[in-house]
């Protein structure tokens, strides 16, 4: 089984808000609306710190970082489970999506939500493009909508925008169920916290807080599996094969591309700050 | 049973001018109401106050409200037919007659508050049998029916032995009206804890949801069941009082101040007892010294909360626990009136507990969704705000103008007055109890 899943360094996330915007355009998401948002952790405004500077006495205790925050993709999603027409439903490879033919717009699942991850279509969604970028079809007035881990892209084995375009390399995007998906083995290895963990709606977005990891292997628009290797990073010595899976083609037809699966992050442990 | 003496029930034998009057005062809101709910539907839920982090509004309030409303009526109509009592029997019809009312407005504020009601059928279609929202809409519709056939119960003999087309061709026999009698008896059995379902479930909608603040607590339900009490006999009260008023119905007056007691004993049970229970363990656990504890446990956080506390609360007691004060019907009057507006009150508190603030209130927030006037560029909130506009207001009344007129018609059409059950035979026509008139 497939259980997708993402993984946010908080360490690298150096708030540039370029998933947040590539989010709406990918997604055409109308004005006034957002998917996904950087948050930061702090002072009361947008990329003020919380604490005093180390002068006239005070302590120095500035303290700032960045909370990207979507959807997290819930394993016990209570929208889920509220939605009365089973119009939001989790999808076999764990992405929870809407359905927004079926959508009733009676709002339910954005009480359920304590993310605050959904929105509502107001009135006629106005985007920029007008017509829309083309990648997702058009949402109408009155229903809701949010993040589906691009699972269009998905779907044709790439990783999502956000995570593709984050110049930090501080998303990665994976197989939870595999073992040794990047995913996986970060949130093994890396302190790792999900949001608001005591409510039980078990997200499945990570966010690692204290050491930095070495970020999203691949500099490939594809996602993971669709990779020969992207193993090279964490174990040089081992080429034997990664993916259990391996059912779609083989590695192969894409050994034109493993030079995508290098990474291009040099080292992984004891990176300074 | 003569057919003068039944014709005399008609507690409005027909619309004088102040009646006609009235009937074009609701019918107008009624007009407004559906104007307004066009225009939000073409121009989209934009035009109310409701926003991405205050998702639910004034509809949802008012369906709270409403929804509790129509418990009093049912219940102190079949309550006591359950028991086998004739007690209370003058307020019986009236009482189901406005529980049908209010449970109508209920069923019918969900519509505006729906971004794509012509999908609505997707509650037959597709149900999600987790969702507490299916669970209600099923009780809201058994409710409904309920009710409509317990009136229709109650009163198609009567309808029957005046040749009203509403009897469907019942017919008016004693045998009949036994076997009446019997069929009261099961429905109230049916109906008694059809509304403990109604009001639990609805309370459930709530008190399921982890992510909103204090909704998610095992008392809600039992607090909507008291709620009902409180704000459905309230509302009985309130109407009987005016009905007796402004027609022929006449009220007991002995009966009246017991069910004042009654609200009373409600009043004392909900805002003194539950509500204790609901606040002592929080304010316990937060505060370390002993008055501190009283403090955080007596004073409430918001508006709402003294709205509904004192003035919907406190004072409606205090009036009703007095003996000499509770015999006055104006007192009865203002005491329940007094406790509906209060109730009204604790739902819209309720609402706000859920969405004034996000649980992650990080800068620079939830984008709340509004339109994009570019006159400001801030799309951002970190906590819920929400005022009702206009366009709200208008269908909210236009609606609650609906179960005005279904109540106004049934004064009209149906023998509001109960005959006196017992003293069916009787020739002053089983008024012999009533000392109004
Ligand atoms: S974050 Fe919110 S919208 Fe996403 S799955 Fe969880 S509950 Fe649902
Ligand atoms: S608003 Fe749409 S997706 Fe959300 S609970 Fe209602 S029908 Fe389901």
């Amino acid at each position: 089984m497939t259980n997708y899943g993402l993984v946010i360094d908080q360490e690298r996330c150096i708030g540039c808000h370029a998933c947040a915007v590539t989010c709406k355009q990918e997604n055409n998401v109308g004005l006034g609306q957002y998917w996904n948002r950087v948050l930061t952790e702090g002072g009361d405004k947008m990329d003020t710190p919380a604490g005093t500077y180390p002068e006239n006495g005070e302590d120095g205790t500035l303290e700032m970082s960045y909370q990207p925050t979507a959807c997290q993709h819930c394993e016990n999603a209570p929208c889920v489970k509220v939605c009365p027409v089973n119009a939001t439903y989790t999808r076999e490879d764990g992405i929870v999506e809407i359905d927004y033919d079926k959508c009733i717009g009676c709002r339910y699942c954005m009480a359920a939500c304590p993310y605050n991850a959904r929105v509502f279509n107001w009135d006629e969604p106005q985007t920029v493009p007008e017509d829309g970028t083309g990648d997702v079809p058009a949402r109408p007035q009155g229903v809701v909508e949010k993040c589906t881990f691009c699972s269009h892209r998905v779907e044709e084995g790439l990783d999502p925008a956000c995570v593709v375009n984050c110049p930090a390399d501080a998303r990665i995007f994976g197989d939870l169920d595999n073992e040794e998906s990047t995913v996986s083995k970060y949130i093994k290895k890396y302190q790792t916290t999900r949001l608001l963990e005591d409510r039980g709606t078990d997200p499945k977005t990570y966010y690692i807080r204290g050491e930095m990891s070495p970020g999203r292997p691949q500099t490939s628009d594809k996602m993971e599996s669709e990779l020969d290797d992207v193993s090279v990073w964490s174990e040089p010595k081992d080429n034997g094969p990664v993916e259990e899976s391996g059912g779609s083609g083989g590695g192969g037809s894409h050994s034109s591309l493993s030079n995508d699966a290098l990474p291009h992050v040099p080292a992984f442990e004891g990176g300074d700050d | 049973m003569s057919r003068e003496t039944a014709s005399s029930r008609f507690v409005v034998p027909e619309f004088g001018s102040a009646g006609k009057l009235w009937v074009g005062f609701l019918a107008a809101l009624v007009v407004v109401g559906v104007a307004a709910w066009a225009y939000q539907l073409t121009t989209g839920l934009v035009v109310t106050g409701m926003r991405n982090v205050f998702s639910w509004g004034l509809y949802i309030m008012m369906f709270v409200l409403f929804v509790g409303l129509s418990a009093g009526g049912l219940i102190i109509s079949s309550a006591p037919k359950f028991f086998h009592s004739h007690r209370y029997e003058g307020f019986a019809r009236l009482g189901v007659l406005v529980s049908l009312a209010c449970i109508t407005v209920a069923g019918l504020l969900i519509l505006p508050d729906i971004g794509r009601p012509e999908r609505l059928y997707q509650f037959f279609t597709s149900p999600d049998f987790r969702s507490p929202m299916v669970w209600d809409f099923g009780i809201v519709i058994l409710y409904g029916a309920l009710n409509l056939w317990y009136l229709w119960l109650l009163t198609r003999r009567d309808l029957a032995a005046r040749g009203s087309r509403l009897a469907l061709g019942v017919e008016d026999t004693e045998a009949g009206r036994e076997r009446d009698r019997t069929l009261m008896f099961w429905t109230a059995a049916v109906a008694l804890p059809t509304a403990v379902a109604l009001h639990s479930v609805t309370g459930w909608i709530f008190a399921t949801q982890i992510g909103r603040g204090d909704w998610f607590s095992p008392l809600v339900a039992p607090v909507f069941i008291a709620k009902a009490l409180v704000s459905g006999l309230g509302l009985l009260l309130v109407v009987s009082v005016l009905v007796s008023r402004f027609t022929r119905f006449s009220v007991d007056r002995e009966e009246l101040t017991s069910l004042g007691k009654v609200l009373g004993i409600f009043l004392a049970f909900h805002v003194v007892y539950l509500l204790a229970a609901e606040r002592l363990p929080h304010a316990w656990a937060d505060h370390f010294g002993f008055w501190a504890i009283t403090g955080s446990f007596l004073i409430g956080e918001s508006a709402y909360f003294w709205l509904w506390t004192v003035v919907g609360g406190a004072v409606p007691l205090v009036m009703l626990a007095l003996p000499s004060f509770r015999e006055r019907v104006s007192v009865i009057f203002t005491a329940s009136a007094l406790a509906v507006f209060g109730t009204t009150f604790e739902g819209v508190r309720l609402v706000f507990t859920g969405y004034d603030a996000a649980n992650i209130d990080a800068a620079p927030g939830i984008s709340v969704g509004g339109e994009y006037a570019g006159v400001t560029t801030d799309i951002w909130a970190s906590a819920g705000s929400y005022t009702p506009t206009l366009v709200e207001l208008a269908v909210t009344a236009g609606v609650i103008a609906i179960g005005a007129l279904i109540v106004t018609f049934g004064l009209r059409y149906i023998p509001i007055q109960a005959e006196n059950e017992s003293t069916a035979v009787a020739t002053d026509g089983g008024e012999t109890r009533g000392e109004g008139r």
